[in-house]
């Protein structure tokens, strides 16, 4: 019976052993397989740190600014932007045909500002 | 009466012994390969690139990255022909020849360098060649996409990733503690960056000044929403070119910012009362003696002012008037409540100790400080005691981190609220009716005063027909928001302007430019001003 339990104890660690390789042949490979991908992570990083610079870089407002010179387009004048809350809405009892949108206080001197005597 | 074990048992022991033993050994790596490890795995995880974190400005757009590089070693005992490796990688990399053939022929180095920091592209080039005895160490280069638009307030990296100017030095800590993906939000707003620069540095064209800069400032959060100095540089480039400056003139230079500190003087006549009303008279005429020297006006004025026009018409005279009624001795403890007499502490490193008259502070000094001269200040540091005087009244410091919305950084009361609201009507009337005429945008109430300061030549004297001329914007003006300041060094006349270099010709209309652009970005609502002036005026 001790014989028994005693092979049964040795063949139970050897097939524990062949195991335990097969599990740690398979986290080896696994791990290998982290790491390649732990360096892709890193350079598609890397590379989206490059793109995005790049955009950045085209999409400045420098260049915005000459590209719109270039097909001639102009910065608004200030009274001519305003913000979603001063629009009208559908609601507003205010008929919008023929009626002020809102309390514009802007305007745009039709002549150049005339010249004062002070100056410093 | 227990038995002694026989020899069977005790090896029966002895094996049960080794199997636990075994099995104990079998667990543990278990427990190792499955925990330990995977553990150990994930730290190793993160992106290990870079040595320093963005650079972001307030909306979370990019103003400085690391980006990855290679350093290129070579082991020239293994090159074949060493002049041959020597050309092709001088070719690829842009190194210089002779220094690579010099480095390859000493036999005392078994390593050279050969290029720091090279592109992709480069690298490529040099994989191309396909030499031997070749390492690439990888490193990280400092990048500034928006190229000079920020130059000076970011400052720059050296070799070895330490910051050695502008934030890139005063946030060094925060940019090493969040350094591997992570992200410092300046409170730069890259728009208004931009705006600032671009009509800065046109004007600075326009009038052939030899120095030009401006700063945007929120006046509750003293955060520091743009700042520019003219000339400028490329900080992707290692070597400046003709012209190019790193000096942050903004807040490393001090200057006489002259008729702009009459904000200061009218400032502290409102808190010492000295004042009857904006209505009184203050006679003129030619010049105004103390002592051995006259005050004189830089234009023509008429015999007599009020005291509103004294500000809106910038008279000199008038102003020392004022300043003399309180004195000296509270002109200089007004000023140092305000911070002007010591050299401000921000993030930047670059800082400028004022220069003022020290203990002979007697009646001239004090004439000539109330309009300007005898006082040398920083910019930044100007911009920030005017601050607090149209902020209600309350200290702030300038920051150049993102604060939260909804913040208030106002520190103590250094003057009254009613000051600070006369103030703001005061600075009003010198736009709608004085010399910043040129500032009254459409649908932006525009507060400010202009400034035209001599300039001190290198004998002490004040050079002739030589400006320094400055805007100091608010606005709006009945509930501040933003202030501007536009300074621009040595202006000159040009044939729009009649040859006129004066602040009302030069400064005053970049600044309003500023003002025109930066408004609708910036959010600030097209309301109309009040009715009615702080004293009832309309």
């Amino acid at each position: 019976m001790v014989r028994a339990l005693n092979l049964f104890c040795v063949a139970l660690m050897g097939l524990t052993i062949l195991g335990l390789y097969h599990v740690s042949e398979k986290a080896r490979v696994a791990h290998m397989e982290l790491n390649k991908t732990h360096r892709q992570i890193v350079a598609e990083k890397g590379a989206i740190a490059v793109l995005q610079t790049e955009w950045q870089h085209v999409a400045n407002s420098d260049r915005v600014q000459q590209l719109a010179a270039t097909h001639g387009m102009n910065d608004a004048a200030s009274a001519q932007l305003s913000s979603f809350d001063q629009m009208p809405r559908r609601s507003d009892d205010t008929p919008l045909n023929g009626s002020p949108v809102h309390n514009v206080n802007a305007e745009i001197p039709a002549t150049p500002q005339a010249q004062t005597g002070f100056q410093d | 009466m227990i038995e002694a074990p026989t020899v069977f048992q005790r090896r029966i022991v002895i094996g049960a012994g080794v199997c636990v033993a075994a099995f104990m050994l079998v667990g543990i790596r278990l427990v190792d390969v499955t925990l330990m490890r995977s553990a150990g795995t994930d730290a190793a995880a993160g992106p290990a690139m870079a040595a320093r974190a963005d650079l972001t400005d307030r909306n979370g757009e990019l103003l400085a990255r690391d980006l990855p590089v290679k350093d290129i070693y070579a082991r020239p005992h293994e090159f074949w022909d060493k002049a041959q490796a020597a050309k092709d990688l001088a070719a690829a990399t842009g190194a210089d020849e002779r220094r690579l053939l010099e480095g390859f022929n000493n036999s005392k180095h078994p390593y050279v360098l050969v290029a720091r920091r090279i592109t992709p592209d480069a690298e490529a080039r040099v994989m191309h060649l396909g030499l031997p005895g070749l390492e690439f160490e990888p490193a990280s280069k400092r990048y500034y996409p928006d190229g000079r638009i920020a130059a000076q307030v970011m400052g720059v990296t050296d070799p070895d990733n330490n910051g050695v100017s502008g934030l890139e030095m005063g946030l060094q800590d925060r940019l090493r503690d969040a350094a591997d993906g992570g992200a410092v939000a300046t409170s730069i707003d890259a728009r208004v960056q931009y705006i600032l620069t671009h009509e800065v540095a046109e004007a600075r064209k326009t009038f052939s000044a030899h120095a030009a800069g401006g700063i945007v400032m929120d006046v509750k959060t003293g955060e520091v929403i743009a700042m520019t100095s003219q000339p400028d540089f490329d900080p992707n480039q290692r070597k400046l070119e003709d012209g190019d400056s790193t000096r942050n003139i903004m807040a490393q230079d001090v200057y006489e910012l002259g008729s702009v500190f009459k904000i200061f003087s009218f400032t502290l006549a409102f808190e010492d009362h000295t004042l009857k009303s904006l209505d009184e008279v203050f006679p003129i005429g030619q010049g105004y003696k103390i002592g051995k020297y006259t005050i004189h006006e830089a234009e023509h004025m008429p015999a007599t002012l009020m005291a509103r026009d004294i500000l809106a018409q910038s008279s000199n005279i008038g102003t020392t008037q004022i300043a003399l009624r309180s004195g000296g001795a509270r002109q200089r403890e007004f000023l140092t409540s305000l911070g002007l007499l010591s050299p401000l502490k921000t993030m930047l490193p670059e800082t400028a100790r004022p220069l003022f008259p020290g203990a002979n502070w007697g009646m001239i000094e004090t004439a000539t400080v109330s309009f300007g001269h005898g006082i040398s200040v920083s910019p930044l540091s100007f911009l920030t005691a005017a601050a607090t005087v149209v902020n209600g009244g309350r200290r702030i410091t300038p920051t150049f981190i993102r604060q939260p919305p909804g913040t208030d950084n106002r520190g103590a009361q250094v003057i009254k609220p009613e000051t600070s609201e006369q103030m703001r009507d005061l600075l009003r009337y010198v736009v709608t009716n004085g010399t910043g005429r040129k500032a009254d945008i459409p649908g932006y109430d525009v507060g400010g005063k202009t400034g035209s300061a001599q300039v001190p030549g290198p004998n002490g004297r004040y050079l002739a027909h030589a400006l320094r001329t400055s805007f100091f914007a608010v606005f709006p003006v009945h509930n501040p928001r933003y202030v501007v300041f536009v300074l621009m060094d040595q202006p000159h006349g040009t044939k729009e302007t009649g040859g006129f270099a004066l602040a009302a010709y030069t400064a005053v209309p970049a600044a309003a430019h500023v003002v025109a652009r930066i408004a609708p970005l910036l959010g600030v609502p097209n309301v109309p001003p009040p009715a009615k002036l702080a004293d009832g005026r309309p």
